[in-house]
Parts: C-alpha cells; sequence; structure tokens
C-alpha cells in the first residue's frame, strides 16, 4: 500500500541512516529519546521530500534537514541528563584496533562535546563530517568567516572542558 | 587539536552502526505523528483563532438572540454592536491569513537560521493577534461596561419615579474605575497563560537563535 514516492524515500533513507543516527546520537541522550528524534526526523525528512530535486546528494539533504529539525523542531520530552549519553559511544570504537589509551581519550572528547550547546554540536557535527566552511556558513545562515572564528572557539571550548 | 582529530578519524571510520533500521521501521515512521514545536504551535494558534472566533460570535449576538438584540436597541448601541463585530471578523481573518502565509513559509530545507527567523516571525503573528484580542476585550469591557452602568443607573431611577436622572459624577467614575480593574485583571491573566505557554514551548528555540544572531553581528 506504498507509493512510489514513499518507496524511494524509504529505500534513500534506509541506505543513509547513519547519518542521521549519528545527528540523533549527538542531540538525544538514551535510547528512547534516541528513537524519538530519529522518529521526527523522518517525518520532518517524508515532508520535505517532494521538494527534493536532486540537486544535492540525499545524504547533503537529508543531514541539513535533520540538523534543523534536532536544532529548531524537536521538543525533548524529558529533561536530558547529559552524561547518559555519551556512555553509549563506545560502539563507534571498531573492535579491529582497539586501543585502551585512545578509547579513554574518545570517551572524554565524547563528553565535552555533549556539553557543548546545540549550535556548537551542529558546527562539530559538520566539521566530523568533513565539510568544508562554505557549506557549513550555508547551513547554518552564518557568514563564513564567523564559521570559521566560532570553529576555533569551539576549538578552545572544547580543550578547556578537557584541560580545565 | 590532537584530540579532534582522533575524533574524526573515528567518526568517519564509523560505518556500520547499531540499532540501524529496517524499511518497514522507517515505514511506520512516516505515518506517525509529528510533535515538533512548529506542530505545537499551530494547534495552539488553531485554539486562539477559534477562541477569537467565539468571542466575535459572543460580540455579535444580533441574530442569534431577539430579546439581546432588543436590549441593545433599547440602549442605543446596535449599530455599533455591528460595526464591531464586523471589524472584529475581518480582523481575525486577517490575523488567520497572515499567520497561514507565515506558517506555510516554514521549511526545513532553508538555513537553520532563516528556519528560526520564519517560526519565531510565525509565532510574532500569534502574539499581536493575542495583544488585539486582549485588548479589544478590554475596551468592550470598559466601554460597553461603563454603558450599561449608567443604562442601567437611569433605567433603575426611571422605575423609582425619577424621570430625568443625572449620575452623580463620582459614581459613574466609580463605575469606569472598576470595569477598568476588571479589565485590567483579565487581560493580564490572559496574557500570563500566554507568556507561560510560549515560554515553555520557545526556549530552546528562542536560546538557539540568541547564539546564531551572536555570530553573525
Amino acid at each position: 500500500m506504498s507509493t512510489d514516492l514513499e518507496q524511494s524515500f524509504v529505500s534513500q533513507l534506509k541506505t543513509n541512516q547513519n547519518i542521521i543516527h549519528k545527528i540523533c546520537r549527538l542531540y538525544a541522550s538514551g535510547d528512547d529519546a534516541h528513537k524519538d528524534l530519529f522518529q521526527e526526523i523522518t517525518i520532518q525528512l517524508w515532508k520535505a521530500f517532494p521538494k527534493f530535486r536532486g540537486d544535492s546528494k540525499f545524504s547533503t539533504w537529508a543531514y541539513r534537514v535533520a540538523l534543523n529539525t534536532a536544532i529548531t523542531l524537536y521538543r525533548k520530552k524529558t529533561r536530558s541528563i547529559q552524561t547518559v549519553g555519551y556512555e553509549k559511544q563506545e560502539f563507534f570504537i571498531s573492535q579491529e584496533d582497539y586501543n585502551y589509551e585512545e578509547e579513554e581519550q574518545l570517551k572524554l572528547m565524547y563528553k565535552a562535546v555533549y556539553q557543548l550547546n546545540d549550535i556548537e554540536k551542529a558546527l562539530i557535527f559538520m566539521y566530523l563530517e568533513d565539510k568544508d566552511y562554505t557549506e557549513i556558513s550555508e547551513t547554518l545562515g552564518i557568514s563564513e568567516v564567523n564559521a570559521r572564528v566560532k570553529m576555533n572557539r569551539i576549538k578552545g571550548k572544547l580543550k578547556k572542558i578537557l584541560n580545565p | 587539536m590532537e584530540e579532534l582529530d582522533l575524533l574524526k578519524k573515528n567518526w568517519q571510520k564509523d560505518t556500520h552502526l547499531s540499532n540501524q533500521f529496517s524499511e518497514n521501521d522507517i515505514y511506520g515512521m512516516l505515518h506517525k505523528k509529528s510533535s515538533s514545536i512548529v506542530k505545537w504551535i499551530f494547534i495552539i494558534s488553531l485554539i486562539e483563532f477559534g477562541i477569537g472566533f467565539l468571542l466575535s460570535f459572543l460580540m455579535s449576538f444580533t441574530k442569534t438572540n431577539e430579546e439581546n438584540m432588543a436590549l441593545l436597541k433599547k440602549m442605543g448601541i446596535y449599530e455599533i454592536n455591528f460595526v464591531t463585530s464586523i471589524f472584529l471578523y475581518a480582523v481575525v481573518f486577517y490575523f488567520i491569513i497572515r499567520f497561514y502565509k507565515m506558517y506555510r513559509n516554514i521549511s526545513t530545507d532553508k538555513n537553520t537560521k532563516d528556519l528560526i527567523d520564519s517560526i519565531l516571525k510565525t509565532r510574532k503573528v500569534v502574539k499581536q493577534y493575542i495583544g488585539f484580542n486582549l485588548s479589544a476585550i478590554a475596551f468592550i469591557i470598559i466601554v460597553f461596561g461603563s454603558y450599561s452602568f449608567s443604562v442601567g443607573y437611569e433605567m433603575l431611577a426611571n422605575k423609582n419615579g425619577d424621570l430625568n436622572p443625572d449620575i452623580p459624577i463620582h459614581l459613574m467614575l466609580i463605575g469606569i474605575l472598576v470595569m477598568t480593574l476588571i479589565a485590567a485583571i483579565i487581560t493580564l491573566i490572559g496574557w500570563y497563560i500566554y507568556k507561560l505557554l510560549y515560554g515553555i514551548l520557545l526556549k530552546r528555540l528562542n536560546k538557539n537563535y540568541e547564539e546564531l544572531k551572536k555570530l553573525d553581528f
């Protein structure tokens, strides 16, 4: 009972769901909140899908809508406890090259990232996804120069959190 | 920053995340109801417009209640009431159109700043509408209330045999004062409830908007 549009959307989202999961991990803590945010993003993506013309890649379009949803539209159902989420990040570390010291460092890093505010998280997300400053500034609607300045400030902030 | 590089390396390597959703899961999600704040603003606004309509309707009870119409005619404010009702309907209609246009303008594929901007502008329309409604209510209470007070006084005086009574000025002032007080209390309560509602709803949005504005001055 599904239309072609639905089918095309679902299969593309399924293939590209990792990028949405990554955003959910940054903005939602705990399994329930994660699923909740994922669902809201899916609804918003589906609503916006008829306007998606394929000028950009599905993943690029999707992460923008997803970030917007996380930053502006999403209502947290419960007060988030910021420290719960980062423990879940352990599976980010692949098993093959397990390194205790690195893992500890990563854990601390995730914990630090969790302390950033919503906008800072968005910048970090795009930085981690290797987006250039033109794309970062276009996505957030700020100037490129200010995006650079802000990114440097975030790095400073993270440093401060790691080495108080 | 060394740690950030490590995180980046790890972040990008990560291609097989756990709890993946199947196509069926995603199908299920498509048909769930959104619980976004835009949706909430929309629902709350509809309720507010509904109340506005109800108010206009109650104010224009000309056709629905013969007795009231007769009373209004007797009081000599039938025409005023009629004009006020049409004016109220027109204003409500105007706000609904503006709200709808703004609401349609909210789209998640804009940049974040523009998106928040369009949400806040939509809310502003509702805010103006509420402000208008509350002032209208206050105005109606004061003017019609005071007028009814003086008419009531005259009717009572007529009954007592005084066919051409003069309301003592201090009594009239007290009447106006009481009506103003009632109007002020109702308006304040209404405004407070409204602020509280949107304050909770938009706290995070406002915070993020401020953050973005701070970045781009």
